[in-house]
């Protein structure tokens, strides 16, 4: 289905008034994806900073995730993504601009509805050791729950395919804090999962994972991409990584969004010099393209 | 760890399990009994000796005396006071004569036992609620101002304005609320953190206790200082039915409270961010639960002083026991508080007889020290990893 929205994509690397663009790029979609229940995720002119620093990180960048689709946020070390991706989920409340879920402001909704719609998975998490994956899953549900509820047929319907789609039932009945950090991931995973939102939020999945875990979580995500009922946006290091797993690639340095488009657009040896100063051989392969790299690059 | 077989099973467990099911867990079953034994045998031994000894047969019969167990006007009499008994069963006449054991075991030494299974119960609570809002497993139920607001109260009190003593164990609780009101405004800055408010806690500590020990330099009177010290100690000396009344009603709203809130306390443990992306209001949430932990904090005051680490201990020890699920760890803390706190009164109350033949009493929050710090000392050389500060 991503093809239908191959023109709403483009690339800008100069960064003007593209606010405008993302929103316009956004409200033209419902058409094209009415058979999915996936939902629009739109941060508008958004200005993001923490407290105690001066300066914004973000300072007004918009951006628009595709419905149903894969959208992984990628850039150099300090660039602004995570951050980003902290303020598309509310853990951060921008100075400026809005958050909008299927044009719904997030601030306005109320907690636990805007938790129905919109997951995220960050970087760290912690949690007792004592606990079994199992009840770390069906933590997912919380925000299904009022509050006297006991959980419903639902709430384990939700937990089991959750547990099946992360493809860690072997562990359930085990205690998290005898995991592995990969294994540890994927429960995380398994829990955010059983949240059931319509769009999730990844910050760096992959990050710190040996290879199996990696491609255990590229493959869970494959997957979401490829039922597209959900919404993904991902924070990834690995730059090959986000090229084989996304739709559409947001490219941040400095703060800035400096493209944004198709994989084979974004993953370019003059973006690789650009964003992650780096000079770089891309060969296009069938598993996407294949980044060598070659050495930094020091004329700052 | 189950074999595979569970996998295809864990769902319909679960929902088999029930709304309770969760209570029957073998470990915990097991940390209530020996609590509950804890208790009566702790009890048996208070009712028993004293100033007036009985066999434990004697005793244990007065506990058990139908006169005021098949006898709900004495009942009554005892656990919601003569002026309600009579309002409620329309009884005015006298009500009938106790044998001389069951009167001493009734009306003096039974409700001591009593205050002190509440006030441990909510120092236990109290503590668990503190540990998962600061995600700290050393907070105690003082660690957000509360000892020392209704410590500086107490001085104050006593020291100063001698005429409202009779008020003392509600200014006492009421001091440390507004302490913990204080603590909390300090720490907050666009929201609160677990860090913000252990620091507030301690500067707010660290000032009223200050003030709290200078305000003994203007007390006069040893009895004045004995006094202070009791009550900053914590101690269940004196204590009888009017305290169990002026407790119980507190004690069972914050034990409702917090049980109604364990899956908000096991959130609160996935840490801030988790929480908050599960749709948790965190920063109401944490005041609201703050606020059970303080209003148990704050019953156990009124009753008994400041009794140290019992409120640090319990939920210690149930977490080592039960696991960390927080809807078990309250109701283990409901099972183990008393049964520490009981057998800290039993050291309390009998234990200088015992050591020097002297019929003094100390402080049980003396006596909780002494457990306390040895257990801790314990579990440092046992556990490699106590938590982060």
């Amino acid at each position: 289905m991503s093809t239908e929205h191959v023109d709403t994509t483009r690339t800008e690397t100069t960064d003007g008034p593209d606010g405008s663009n993302g929103a316009d790029a956004s409200a033209g979609t419902p058409d094209g994806s009415a058979a999915t229940d996936a939902s629009d995720l739109d941060g508008e002119d958004l200005v993001l900073g923490y407290p105690n620093a001066p300066e914004p990180v973000i300072d007004g960048e918009s951006i628009a995730a595709e419905p149903g689709a894969v959208t992984a946020l990628v850039g150099p070390n300090g660039s602004g993504k995570s951050t980003l991706l902290k303020g598309l989920a509310t853990q951060i409340s921008p100075e400026d601009g809005s958050v909008l879920v299927d044009g719904e402001d997030v601030h306005s909704m109320d907690t636990k509805a805007l938790a129905r719609k919109l997951g995220l998975l960050s970087q760290e998490s912690t949690s007792p050791n004592s606990i079994t994956v199992e009840d770390l899953v069906y933590h997912g549900r919380y925000p299904h729950r009022g509050f006297f509820e006991r959980t419903t047929d639902e709430d384990a319907r939700a937990v089991e395919e959750a547990i099946e789609l992360a493809g860690c039932g072997h562990l359930r009945d085990r205690e998290v804090g005898s995991l592995s950090g990969g294994q540890k991931q994927l429960a995380w995973i398994a829990m955010v999962l059983a949240q059931d939102t319509d769009v999730l939020l990844l910050d760096e999945p992959t990050t710190f994972l040996d290879m199996h875990h990696q491609m255990e979580v590229m493959e869970i995500i494959e997957t979401l991409r490829d039922r597209s009922d959900v919404t993904v946006v991902v924070v990834l290091h690995d730059i090959e990584q986000a090229a084989r797993l996304a739709d559409r690639m947001v490219a941040l340095k400095d703060g800035e969004i400096r493209a944004r488009g198709a994989p084979e657009e974004i993953v370019t040896e003059d973006l690789l010099a650009d964003v992650f100063r780096v000079d770089a051989d891309v060969v296009q392969t069938e598993n996407g393209p294949r980044v060598t790299p070659l050495r930094a690059r020091h004329e700052d | 760890m189950s074999g595979g077989g569970s996998v295809a099973g864990g769902a319909a467990h679960r929902a088999s399990e029930g709304r309770l099911g969760w209570l029957f867990d073998p470990k915990l079953v097991t940390v209530a009994l020996a609590s509950v034994a804890v208790v009566v045998v702790g009890g048996l031994v208070q009712v028993s000796f004293g100033a007036y000894s009985m066999t434990v047969g004697e005793a244990w019969r007065a506990v058990l005396d139908p006169a005021v167990l098949l006898d709900p006007r004495w009942l009554l009499n005892f656990i919601v006071g003569e002026g309600v008994m009579r309002a409620i069963t329309g009884f005015q006449g006298e009500l009938p004569e106790l044998a001389h054991e069951t009167l001493i075991v009734w009306n003096i030494r039974l409700p001591r036992v009593l205050v002190a299974a509440i006030v441990g119960m909510n120092l236990g609570v109290s503590g668990a609620i503190f540990q998962a809002v600061t995600r700290n497993e050393l907070a105690s139920p003082f660690i957000l101002g509360v000892s020392s607001g209704a410590g500086l109260m107490i001085l104050l009190t006593l020291v100063v304005f001698g005429g409202l003593s009779a008020f003392l164990p509600l200014i006492a609780a009421l001091g440390g609320a507004v302490a913990f009101l204080i603590v909390y405004a300090i720490a907050w800055k666009n929201g609160t953190s677990p860090v913000r408010l252990v620091l507030a806690g301690v500067i707010v500590g660290t000032v009223f206790n200050s003030l709290q020990t200078g305000l003994f330099f203007f007390a006069d009177d040893i009895g004045v200082v004995q006094s202070a010290i009791q009550w900053t100690t914590g101690s269940l000396t004196g204590t009888d039915w009017d305290q169990v009344r002026m407790a119980l009603p507190w004690t069972l709203a914050a034990v409702a409270l917090s049980l109604a809130g364990s899956r908000q306390l096991n959130l609160l443990l996935l840490g801030e961010q988790t929480a908050k992306s599960l749709g948790m209001s965190i920063e109401k949430v944490r005041f609201a639960l703050s606020g059970v932990a303080v209003l148990a904090a704050a019953a156990s005051i009124a009753v008994a002083g400041i009794v140290s680490f019992v409120g640090l201990i319990v939920p210690h020890m149930v977490r080592n026991l039960v696991g960390s699920d927080y809807k078990r760890v309250i109701v283990g803390c409901l099972f183990v508080g008393p049964a520490l706190m009981v057998a800290a009164d039993v050291g309390a109350r009998l234990g200088m007889g015992v050591i020097t033949g002297a019929d003094s009493q100390i402080p049980v929050g003396i006596v909780t020290g002494l457990i306390g710090g040895p257990y801790f000392l314990y579990l440092m050389r046992r556990q490699q990893n106590m938590g982060e500060l």
